[in-house]
């Protein structure tokens, strides 16, 4: 329909320590197309930043990795293996987690039931909980990022919006997880609460021990914490540099750019239909 | 309870020395013990439950005897097991309104497996397997093919009692097992230095009927056992847990890999077997079984009314088991109360409801109370 930029295939990149590929991926829902063709691939030890417009499939990518929801078409390859993800559980066995835009907290829970949600240590071999444990773990974890939560017995309905932000990503990167998703972690942060968490993402960053793909909407952001950058538009990865080759004014161009050809192609659409293309 | 300003939503509102002394190891004084237990989720009904039967006790003399507490029984044993139950269920999100008719259910298929030649035990087995059954129905339809669940199991009310009425021919019958066997022994007697044996007329139940509903203290200890059990599975479990997530956030509970259609369709199959049991427990008590399916309607009216009024909210997320067993216990004594002041039966059913709507605004103000405290469920 319109002329598509340069999009990347999977045959660009080869590289034989990616922990995680993604290769000819389409989504639809009903009508609506959200994934066309991703090709996409991540590096051990590296934190990719995914850029995009509201609304360009981000999100469901990332549902995808996570083992959320499944493709209509194409595979994923984690750590050289095919695999089809049945379950987040499954994903989550495989090292795959993910902090998603809407938290996935549960209001009704205290702080460190939410931070061990679907991961509750037992006192076997009987069937109970052990609160204890998961206290004494929630309080060093949450001590070890720096976020200030006086207490973790309270309900997760009564913490600020930068915290349970900030407890959904510590839930994550406690995990044993090695391949990490993060879907706008910055969103409803202030800026201290941000820069905490720029700060882990620079620390695991640094350990290499963790692969990172990271959505973010601030460009500078993801220059900052990022060793590489992909970008999402129409439901193809137009875009993949090292972020030490591209800048801020680079990354606008390319999507004020498309923005402007999608303008031009509706104005066209719309010229026999209302003619009102340019206002 | 006067001191603490009631301001509901606000989420800053704990108390500032709280959160410094949070996690220190400090023995609570008896004035804030009693605060922490007035603000346990359950704490209001059992409150309200307590002024209740001192109300009673006061008034009517014969209240506060040990034989009108075995009369007290059957008025909210079978419901307490049955609110446990529904408690599992709607925190989870959703309602079971078909518990009536599974509890009606249930006796009949224990009568027709006996009938067919099954002895006592496999009967009752295989009656809690039929309820098993219609929970896993109830289930499919809500979480699979996404009927709400007020619907599907309002189906189930009215097609599983009308299904009771076909195969019962709509007539009553006796409960096998629970029938009072009259067994006439030799007694030796000493008259004036002889020995004379005479015949004697004992009535007697047999031991299946005692365990299973006949026996006095019966019901009311299924009913601690199952409320004890469902309160340590919500609270100490991570059954309970996904329970709770999924009531409270069901996107966010599949986002953390829960499998909210599994933990929910276990949680129907569970309140439906507590109704299957609660039917056989009920009809043994009474030896005999009848197609009401007008009063299991009422059955299960008072069964949601009991774990609402112990604390559980409709909308899922919070809800007790402990609760449940004090709101079915506050209805009971209501009942039980209200007919020994003689009050008319016509009024009964009219100051039940201004009763009920009384103990929920102090449970209301009393949850403004707690969550100012802020206490994690």
């Amino acid at each position: 329909m319109q002329p598509e930029p340069h999009v990347v295939g999977p045959e660009e990149s080869q590289a034989s320590d990616d922990v995680l590929r993604v290769e000819h991926v389409a989504k639809h829902f009903g009508p609506v197309t959200a994934l066309r063709d991703i090709n996409l691939h991540l590096r051990k030890g590296e934190v990719l930043g995914l850029l995009g417009d509201n609304g360009a499939g981000k999100s469901t990518l990332i549902k995808i990795i996570s083992g959320f929801q499944k493709p209509d078409e194409g595979r994923l390859l984690i750590k050289g293996d095919e695999v089809e993800l049945s379950s987040v559980d499954h994903a989550r066995s495989l090292g795959i987690d993910c902090v998603y835009q809407d938290l996935a907290l549960v209001n009704e829970l205290s702080v460190f039931q939410n931070m061990f949600l679907k991961r509750e240590p037992l006192y076997k071999p009987l069937p109970f909980v052990n609160k204890r444990a998961m206290k004494r773990e929630t309080r060093r974890a949450l001590d070890e990022i720096g976020v200030n939560i006086p207490r973790i017995d309270v309900p997760a309905a009564r913490l600020s919006g930068g915290q349970r932000q900030a407890i959904a990503v510590a839930r994550t990167v406690n995990s044993d997880a090695d391949i990490i998703l993060l879907d706008e972690p910055l969103a409803a942060m202030g800026a201290k609460e941000g820069a905490m968490i720029l700060d882990l993402v620079a620390r695991l960053r640094s350990e290499g021990r963790v692969s990172i793909i990271m959505i973010a909407h601030n460009y500078v952001h993801v220059l900052q914490s990022c060793d590489r950058v992909n970008l999402i538009q129409g439901g193809h990865i137009t875009f993949d540099k090292p972020t030490a080759e591209t800048s801020v004014e680079e990354l606008n161009e390319i999507v004020v750019e498309e923005y402007r050809r999608a303008r031009m192609a509706a104005a066209t659409d719309g010229a026999g239909a209302s003619g009102n293309g340019a206002r | 309870m006067s001191s603490t300003s009631p301001t509901g939503q606000a989420p800053t509102r704990a108390p500032a020395s709280a959160g410094a002394q949070a996690e220190g190891r400090r023995r609570p004084s008896a004035r804030e013990l009693g605060m922490r237990f007035l603000t346990l989720r359950e704490g209001s009904i059992i409150v309200v439950a307590i002024l209740a039967a001192l109300f009673f006790a006061i008034r009517v003399p014969t209240f506060w005897t040990h034989s009108n507490f075995i009369t007290l029984l059957p008025y909210f044993a079978p419901f307490a097991i049955l609110a446990a139950g529904e408690v599992m269920l709607m925190v989870a999100g959703e309602i079971d309104l078909s518990i009536g008719s599974v509890s009606l259910f249930a006796p009949f298929m224990f009568y027709e497996f006996n009938q067919a030649g099954l002895s006592l035990v496999p009967c009752l087995i295989a009656a809690l397997l039929c309820s098993a059954v219609v929970g896993v129905i109830n289930g499919f339809f809500t979480e699979i093919v996404g009927v709400s669940s007020f619907i599907t199991t309002l189906a189930m009310l009215l097609g599983l009692g009308g299904l009771t009425l076909i195969i019962s021919h709509a007539q009553p019958v006796a409960m096998p097992g629970a029938d009072v066997t009259t067994k006439t022994i030799q007694v030796t007697h000493v008259v004036n230095g002889q020995q004379v044996t005479l015949p004697e007329k004992v009535n007697e139940t047999g031991t299946f009927a005692d365990i299973f509903g006949a026996g006095t203290y019966s019901e009311l200890i299924w009913a601690l056992v199952i409320v004890i059990g469902v309160q340590v599975l919500l609270f100490m479990t991570r059954w309970g847990t996904y329970t709770i997530a999924a009531g409270g956030n069901k996107l966010g509970a599949a986002e953390a890999g829960i499998n909210v259609r599994a933990t929910v369709i276990r949680n129907f199959i569970v309140c439906s077997v507590f109704a299957g049991f609660v039917g056989i427990l009920e009809a043994t008590r009474a030896s005999t079984v009848t197609p009401d399916t007008a009063g299991a309607s009422e059955t299960m009216f008072r069964a949601v009314s009991a774990a609402v009024i112990g604390g559980t909210l409709l909308a899922g997320g919070e809800g007790t088991a402990i609760g449940a067993l004090f709101g079915a216990l506050f209805l009971g004594i209501l009942r039980d109360g209200l007919t020994l002041e003689g009050v008319n039966a016509d009024y009964l059913d009219f100051i039940l409801g201004i009763a009920i709507i009384v103990a929920m605004v102090i449970n209301v103000y009393v949850a403004r109370i707690r969550k100012g405290s802020g206490r994690a469920a």
